[in-house]
C-alpha cells in the first residue's frame, strides 16, 4: 500500500477526552469505532481510500475489538455486505468513491433499501466533485431520493463530522433506512482536530457470535409481493420516523441572524465553511461564524424536514438556497413546500448561482451579491464590489502578459512506470498495422490519454474496456484494442468483458496490465498481488515480482481463453511484435496479452530500504541510470514523444552552433531501461547510454576496471 | 475584523506538498493557533500539478475565550495572503487563476522550471520563455521571493518541501518564531537533519532578500554567453567577411576542420563567399543572408554519421561528463554501454554509390516482402577495451568519408540549397534570408534527417524557384510560414496545410509497405 498509517492507527485507539489531530476521513473512521460498528467494507478510491486502508493496516486492533474488515472486490459486493443489517441488530459501514462507486452498488442498494435495515447502516461516499475530481460530475443525491436512503452532508468540522457519524447509525436504526454520508474531497482531506470518545466493541461481532439465524420473514426479502408493501412503508413509516429523529436531535443547525435576520440563507452542511468565508468578505459574518443574516445549515439533505424549512422561511423577506450541483433537488422540494402552504417568501437559488460546478467562495460571493442587490443593496460594502470586479480584470491582465494560456500539467505515469513501455510499443505497432480503435479503461493506464501518447477512444467505466468494444469491433475493419488494468479486471472486467467475449466468440484483443495492485487508488493489494513470502525469497529485490502470482493467467485459461501471451512490459520490441501479431493473426477468438511489470511505486518501496541496508553494510550495489550525450542528441525529441518520463526532459544546447534544446535525463531516473529499449525499437538517434555504477565493487572487479581504463585512456582522444 | 491568514501551496505530485501542509499545521498547533489545511490530490499525486490550501488564525487560542474560528477550504481569489510554489509555471498558472493580487499577496516561488510534456515533445524548442512568467510574478504580488529552490535542495540534500518551509518561515508571514518551525522538523534521523539544513538555507536567503529589495534580478539566468573568441578565424578568412560573422564563423570553421580537415573548412568558406557575392547587390552591407547561412551551412556540412558519433562517444571529455552526470564517486566502478542500431542506410552511407545502391535495393526488397528493414542492435561497452577499439576504428574511417555515398548526396543537396539562396537573394534579399533560415530543417540522423531534407527540397522546388505557383511578392512570407509548419508535427500535416494555403502543392505521398491484415471474418461475406 502506498501510504503507511503507523501514526494514524495509534490515533484510532484514542479514548475519551484525548484530542485527535488528523485528516477528516480518518476522523470518520474513528467515529465508526466510537459507534460500535461490527463490520466495515468498501472499495478504495480517492478521496475515501484512507478509511479502508487504515482499517486494513490496523487489523490487529480491529481483531481486538472484533470488527470485521472486508476489502471488497467492488462497490456492489460492498453494498451487498450491508445485507447483514437487514435481519440482525449489528451496525455496518461501507465506503467508496461516488458517483461511480454508487453506480456500481446501485442494485444492491435498491434491494437493501426496500426491506430496510434493523442494525444501523452507514455508507460513507467520497463526493468526487469539482476541482481535483477524476470522474464524471453527477450528484449522489439522486440515489438517496430514488431508493429512500437518508443523506448526510455534515459541516466540514471534524467534531461535527464524527458527531454525524454517530447520529447516522441511530438515525438509520430509528427509521430502518440505510444512511449515506457524502463527504466532498476537501472535507475528506481536511486537517483538523476533535475530542475523542472511547471506542465501542460491538455487541455482536467476530468475538461475540450470533447463535441462531433469524427466523424466516418474507418482509425482509426484496421480492414480490412484499416489495409493494415495502414501498408503502418507506413513505408512511420510514420517512416520517427519520424526519422526527432529525428534528428532535436538531441535526440541522439554525443560526439566528442579527441586523439582517429577515434575510435567510439555507446551505448544505458541506458548504458551510465556504459560505462563512464568503460572508466575511461582505462584513456580514465574523471569524467565528456569527452572521447578520439568518442561516439554516442542512447537515441532513434528505429527507428534508418540512416544518423546519417552512418555519425558517415564513418570517423571512427573502431566502437564498445554496445547493451545489444539478438538478437542484432541494430547491425544487422547498419551492413545492412553500407553494403548497401558499407562503410567498421569495426563494432564490439556481436563478442566482450557477447550476453546475463547485461552489467556491468566489462563486458564492457572486450569487450572494445578486441576492443582496435585489433585497438589501445597502448591505454590500463598496470594497466587496471592487474585489469581485477586479478578479476578472486581473485574470485578463495575466493573460495578456503571458500571451497564450500556460500549458496544462495533467498527472502522468510515475518514473519507471511499467505501463509506459507498453504505450511506446503500441505507438510503434500502429506505425506497421495502421491506427486502431482503442477502448480505454479506468486506472493508471488512463493517463496514456494525455500527451505524449493521446491514446483512447472511450472510457465507459472501471473494467469496462473489453465490454465497451463489443459494438465497435464487429463493424470495424481493423481489430479493436481494449486496455485494462488488473484492478479493473477483478473489479468488473472478468465477467462483463472476458466472459461475454468468450461466450459470443468475439474477435477481440485485450491487453491486461498486470502490475499487481490497484495502483491509481494507492496501490492496494488484490488477488494477484505477489505474496510477502515471494518478496522475501527474492534475492534481487529490484526485479518485478508479479510473475510469481499466476491467478489472472489460470483464471483466463480456466475460462477457455486459447490465445494468451505474457510479455514483460519493458521489452518494447517484443511487446510491439506481440501487439502486431494480435492485430493480424488468423485466430478469430479473444486474444489476451498479459503485460507483466510490477508497479514501480511498490518496487521502490521495497528497493530503497534494501539498497540502503546493503550500502550501510558495505556490500556491493549496482545502480543503473540512463543518460543522453548532449553532443550527439539531434534536438528532435522523438525519444520524448515515445516516453513522456518525467526524468527525460530538455536543457539548453551546450553547442553554441546548434539552437534546439537537447534531451537530458535528470536525477530521479530509476534505470527502468525504457530509454534503451526505445532507442533500439524505434531506431532513435544513438545518443542514449546506459551507465552502471558499482558501489563497493569487489576487488577483482576494481582491478579489471582499472586495467581497462588504462587501456581505453591510451586509446581515447581529448 | 481579524481574518485568517490564507496560504496556497502549489507542488507537483511526489514533491511532499502534503508533508509541508502538515508541518505548517503542526507549527500552528505548537504555537497554540487555530489552523486548518486541506488538499485535492486525487491522481495528481502521479506527477501532476496540485495545490494545498491552509488557513491559520493570527490570534492564539489563549485570546479567543474558547471560541473557534470557522476556517475555509477554498482560496479566495485576490484575498490570498501567500502563494508558495515549487515551480515557476505553476506559480504563473495560479496567479492566472486570479488568486494573487499586488495589494495583498506574498509570492514565494522557485525560479526553476519542470517542463511540461507539451513543451518537451515539440520538435524544435517548445519551452515557455521564463521572462513573462517572472513578469507575472512581479506584477501580481505585493512582495515576492523567487529563488533557485532546486540548488538549495541539492546543497542540503533534502526535498523541496523543507526549502519551501524555510522560505515561509523566513518571510515572516506567520506569527511564529524560527524555533516553532524547527521543533517540527527536528529529529535524530538523517532525513530530519537534511530538512533542517534545507530549511536554514531558504530561511536565510529570504531574510537576506527581504533586506535587499531586488528579488527577481539575481535569479535571472545570465544570457547565453556569446560564442567565445577562442575559436578565432584564420586572419586571411576573417579579412574577407564583415565582423558580424566572425564569432559564428570561427566556431563553424573549427568544427569543420575537426570534422573533416582544413580542405573541407576551406570549401565552407568558399560557399559563404558565393552567398556574399549574391548579396553584394543589396543595400544592406551587414550581409544578413550570409550571416544566417553561416550556422546552418556549417551544421549541414558537419552532418551526423556513424563516424562522427563514434568519435564523440570515445572522447575523454565525454567519459568525465558521464562520470559527473551519474554521480559516480571515487572507488566506484563505472560501466557505460552505448545503444547503437545501425541499419542498411547507415552502412550504405559509408560505401561508394556503386556498392551502396544494390545494398539499399536489397533492404527495400526485404521490407517489400513484409520483413523489418535490416538493422543490428548493438550495446557497445565504452568502458571496455574491445568497445573502445571498435569505436576508434569507426572514428578512424573519417579519412574515407568523402568517398562515401552519403557524402556525395549531402554535397549535392547543399549545392541545390545554396543555388536556391543565391538565385532568390538576387530577386529579393528577404526571400534569400528565409531560404537560408530553412537550413534549420536539416538535423539529426535517419528518418529525422530524411524528413528534414525532403521538406527543404520541397520548399526549394515548389514554393519558390521558376516553377512556383506562389507569386514572388508572397514567397518570402510563405517560406517563413511553411518552414514554421514543417517543425510542427512528424506526420507533416501542418506542413501540407500551410503549403496548400499558399497555393503550393502538398508533399508527394511516399511509398510505404502496407501490412495487410488477413481477416477471415471479413472474407466470409
Amino acid at each position: 500500500m502506498e501510504v503507511s498509517f503507523h501514526e494514524e492507527i495509534k490515533a484510532l485507539r484514542m479514548g475519551a477526552g484525548e484530542v485527535f489531530h488528523g485528516e477528516g476521513i480518518l476522523a470518520i473512521t474513528k467515529g465508526l469505532l466510537q459507534s460500535g460498528v461490527s463490520y466495515v467494507g468498501g472499495y478504495q478510491g480517492a478521496p475515501v481510500s484512507h478509511l479502508l486502508d487504515v482499517m486494513v493496516q490496523a487489523k490487529p486492533y480491529m481483531d481486538e475489538l472484533g470488527v470485521h474488515v472486508e476489502a471488497c472486490s467492488n462497490e456492489a459486493s460492498a453494498a451487498a455486505m450491508l445485507g447483514a443489517s437487514i435481519h440482525y441488530p449489528i451496525r455496518g459501514a461501507v465506503t467508496w468513491k461516488s458517483i461511480v462507486g454508487t453506480n456500481v452498488a446501485a442494485d444492491a442498494l435498491s434491494n437493501l433499501s426496500s426491506p430496510g435495515v434493523t442494525g444501523g447502516v452507514l455508507i460513507v461516499v467520497g463526493e468526487d466533485y469539482g476541482e481535483g475530481a477524476s470522474v464524471i460530475q453527477e450528484r449522489t443525491h439522486a440515489y438517496a431520493l430514488k431508493s429512500g436512503m437518508c443523506l448526510l452532508d455534515p459541516r466540514p468540522e471534524l467534531g461535527q463530522m464524527v458527531n454525524m457519524v454517530e447520529h447516522g447509525f441511530r438515525l438509520s436504526e430509528a427509521s430502518n433506512m440505510p444512511v449515506m454520508m457524502e463527504l466532498r474531497i476537501r472535507a475528506c482531506h481536511v486537517r483538523g482536530q476533535f475530542v475523542a470518545k472511547d471506542n465501542q466493541a460491538p455487541k455482536l461481532s467476530k468475538k461475540h457470535l450470533i447463535d441462531e439465524p433469524a427466523g424466516f420473514n418474507y418482509m425482509r426479502l426484496a421480492h414480490p409481493p412484499v416489495t409493494f408493501a415495502q414501498e408503502k412503508r418507506k413513505v408512511e413509516h420510514r420517512l416520517p420516523a427519520a424526519r422526527q429523529y432529525i428534528a428532535e436531535q436538531r441535526l440541522n443547525e439554525h443560526f439566528e441572524g442579527s441586523t439582517h435576520r429577515h434575510l435567510g440563507l439555507i446551505v448544505q452542511g458541506g458548504l458551510y465553511n465556504t459560505l462563512m468565508r464568503t460572508l466575511q468578505q461582505f462584513d456580514l459574518a465574523d471569524a467565528f461564524g456569527v452572521t447578520s443574516l439568518s442561516v439554516l445549515v442542512l447537515n441532513v439533505t434528505y429527507p428534508l424536514v418540512p416544518d423546519e424549512l417552512v418555519n425558517f422561511c415564513k418570517d423571512k423577506s427573502a431566502v437564498l438556497l445554496l445547493e451545489e450541483g444539478q438538478p437542484e433537488y432541494i430547491e425544487q422540494e422547498l419551492a413545492l413546500m412553500l407553494r403548497r402552504l401558499d407562503l410567498q417568501t421569495p426563494l432564490h437559488g439556481k436563478d442566482m448561482l450557477p447550476s453546475g460546478g463547485e461552489y467556491t467562495a468566489e462563486v458564492m460571493a457572486q450569487g450572494l451579491l445578486k441576492f443582496l442587490d435585489r433585497h438589501q443593496a445597502d448591505a454590500v460594502p463598496e470594497a466587496t464590489r471592487q474585489w469581485l470586479a477586479t478578479n476578472g480584470e486581473r485574470r485578463q491582465q495575466v493573460q495578456t502578459l503571458l500571451g497564450s494560456p500556460v500549458p496544462a500539467r495533467p498527472p502522468g505515469m510515475c518514473i519507471g512506470c511499467p505501463e509506459r513501455p507498453v504505450f511506446s510499443a503500441l505507438k510503434l505497432a500502429q506505425q506497421d498495422v495502421g491506427p486502431v480503435h482503442i477502448a480505454g479503461d479506468i486506472g493508471c493506464h488512463a493517463l496514456a490519454t494525455f500527451e505524449p501518447f493521446s491514446f483512447g477512444h472511450s472510457i465507459l467505466g472501471y473494467g469496462m474496456s473489453l465490454a465497451s468494444r463489443a459494438g465497435v469491433s464487429p463493424v470495424m475493419k481493423r481489430r479493436v484494442l481494449s486496455v485494462m488494468g488488473d484492478g479493473g479486471f477483478w473489479h468488473n472486467g472478468l465477467l462483463t468483458g472476458v466472459q461475454s467475449a468468450l461466450f459470443n466468440g468475439d474477435d477481440a484483443v485485450l491487453l491486461i496490465f498486470k502490475n499487481g495492485y490497484t495502483s491509481a487508488t494507492g496501490t492496494q493489494d488484490i488477488i494477484n498481488t505477489p505474496t510477502d513470502i515471494a518478496k522475501e525469497l527474492a534475492g534481487d529485490k529490484r526485479q518485478s515480482m508479479v510473475h510469481t502470482n499466476q491467478t489472472i493467467e489460470s483464471t483466463l485459461k480456466g475460462l477457455g481463453v486459447q490465445w494468451l501471451r505474457t510479455v514483460h512490459t519493458y521489452e518494447v520490441s517484443h511487446m510491439q511484435a506481440t501487439l502486431t501479431e494480435a492485430f493480424t493473426t488468423e485466430f478469430q477468438g479473444l486474444k489476451v496479452i498479459v503485460a507483466e511489470g510490477e508497479c514501480q511505486l511498490e518496487r521502490q518501496r521495497r528497493i530503497k530500504p534494501w539498497l540502503a541496508s546493503l550500502l550501510s553494510k558495505g556490500e556491493r550495489v549496482e545502480r543503473v541510470k540512463y543518460g543522453v550525450d548532449e553532443d550527439v542528441c539531434n534536438g528532435d525529441h522523438a525519444c520524448i514523444r515515445l516516453s513522456g518520463c518525467p526524468t527525460l526532459t530538455l536543457k539548453d544546447n551546450p553547442d553554441p552552433l546548434k539552437v534546439d534544446p537537447v534531451a537530458t535525463v535528470i536525477d530521479g531516473c530509476v534505470g527502468c531501461g525504457l530509454c534503451g529499449e526505445n532507442a533500439h525499437a524505434a531506431t532513435l538517434c544513438p545518443s542514449f547510454y546506459r551507465a552502471e555504477v558499482v558501489q563497493n565493487p569487489k576487488l577483482h572487479e576494481r582491478l579489471w576496471a582499472r586495467w581497462q581504463s588504462l587501456a581505453t585512456r591510451w586509446l581515447q582522444p581529448a | 475584523m481579524t481574518q485568517p491568514i490564507s496560504i496556497l501551496l502549489c507542488a507537483l505530485g511526489g514533491e511532499g506538498g502534503g508533508v509541508l501542509a502538515d508541518w505548517l499545521v503542526d507549527v500552528a498547533r505548537h504555537a497554540g493557533h487555530p489552523a486548518q489545511a486541506t488538499s485535492i490530490p486525487g491522481v495528481a499525486q502521479r506527477t501532476g500539478a496540485t495545490t494545498y490550501y491552509l488557513e491559520v488564525y493570527p490570534l492564539p487560542h489563549s485570546q479567543l475565550q474558547g471560541r473557534l474560528p470557522v476556517l475555509g477550504l477554498n482560496p479566495l481569489p485576490g484575498r490570498l495572503d501567500a502563494l508558495v510554489s515549487s515551480e515557476l509555471l505553476e506559480t504563473a498558472r495560479q496567479i492566472g487563476n486570479g488568486l494573487a493580487s499586488n495589494d495583498r499577496t506574498l509570492v514565494i516561488s522557485a525560479s526553476s522550471r519542470a517542463l511540461t510534456t507539451a513543451e518537451k515533445m515539440t520538435m524544435g524548442d517548445g519551452r515557455r520563455p521564463e521572462g513573462p512568467l517572472l513578469d507575472v510574478v512581479a506584477a501580481h504580488s505585493q512582495r515576492h521571493h523567487v529563488m533557485d529552490m532546486a540548488s538549495l535542495c541539492q546543497q542540503s540534500g533534502t526535498l523541496v518541501s523543507a526549502v519551501m518551509f524555510g522560505a515561509i518561515a523566513g518571510s515572516g508571514l506567520l506569527p511564529f518564531t524560527r524555533e516553532h518551525y524547527e521543533t517540527v522538523l527536528a529529529g535524530p534521523s538523517k532525513a530530519a537533519q537534511a530538512s533542517l539544513r534545507g530549511f536554514a538555507l531558504a530561511f536565510d536567503l529570504v531574510m537576506r532578500q527581504r533586506e535587499q529589495a531586488q528579488y527577481v534580478e539575481h535569479v535571472m539566468k545570465p544570457a547565453v554567453a556569446a560564442p567565445s573568441a577562442s575559436a578565432a578565424l584564420p586572419a586571411d578568412v576573417a579579412a574577407k567577411f564583415p565582423a558580424e560573422l566572425h564569432p559564428l564563423m570561427g566556431l563553424a570553421h573549427q568544427r569543420l576542420v575537426e570534422y573533416q580537415g582544413p580542405a573541407y573548412a576551406r570549401l565552407y568558406v568558399q560557399q559563404l563567399e558565393r552567398l556574399m557575392a549574391a548579396e553584394s547587390a543589396s543595400a544592406d552591407d551587414t550581409c544578413p543572408v550570409t550571416l544566417e547561412a553561416t550556422r546552418w551551412l556549417a551544421l549541414w556540412m558537419a552532418f551526423d554519421d556513424i563516424i562522427r558519433v563514434a568519435d564523440l562517444k570515445s572522447r575523454a571529455s565525454r567519459w568525465t561528463r558521464v562520470m559527473q552526470e551519474v554521480k559516480a564517486k571515487e572507488g566506484d566502478v563505472l560501466k557505460v554501454y552505448d545503444h547503437f542500431k545501425p541499419g542498411v542506410p547507415e552502412l550504405a552511407a559509408l560505401l561508394p554509390q556503386g556498392l551502396a545502391n544494390p545494398l539499399l535495393r536489397w533492404d527495400r526488397a526485404r521490407v517489400a516482402r513484409g520483413q523489418a528493414p535490416w538493422s543490428m542492435p548493438l550495446k557497445v561497452a565504452r568502458h571496455a577495451l574491445w568497445g573502445m577499439v571498435s569505436l576508434r576504428l569507426l572514428a578512424s574511417l573519417r579519412v574515407l568519408r568523402p568517398l562515401g555515398s552519403r557524402y556525395a548526396t549531402e554535397q549535392a543537396l547543399i549545392e541545390e540549397w545554396l543555388r536556391g539562396i543565391e538565385a532568390a537573394t538576387r530577386l529579393s534579399p528577404e526571400l534569400g534570408l528565409e531560404l537560408a533560415r530553412c537550413g534549420q530543417l536539416i538535423k539529426g540522423y535517419g528518418s529525422t534527417n530524411e524528413r528534414g531534407k525532403d521538406n527543404l527540397l520541397h520548399i526549394l522546388r515548389h514554393v519558390c524557384g521558376p516553377t512556383s505557383a506562389v507569386p514572388l511578392a508572397e514567397q518570402a512570407h510563405a517560406v517563413a510560414r511553411i518552414r514554421h509548419a514543417a517543425l510542427q508535427d512528424e506526420a507533416g500535416q501542418a506542413l501540407d496545410q500551410a503549403l496548400l494555403q499558399h497555393g503550393a502543392p502538398a508533399r508527394p505521398v511516399k511509398e510505404q509497405p502496407v501490412l495487410w491484415m488477413k481477416n477471415p471474418r471479413l472474407q466470409k461475406s
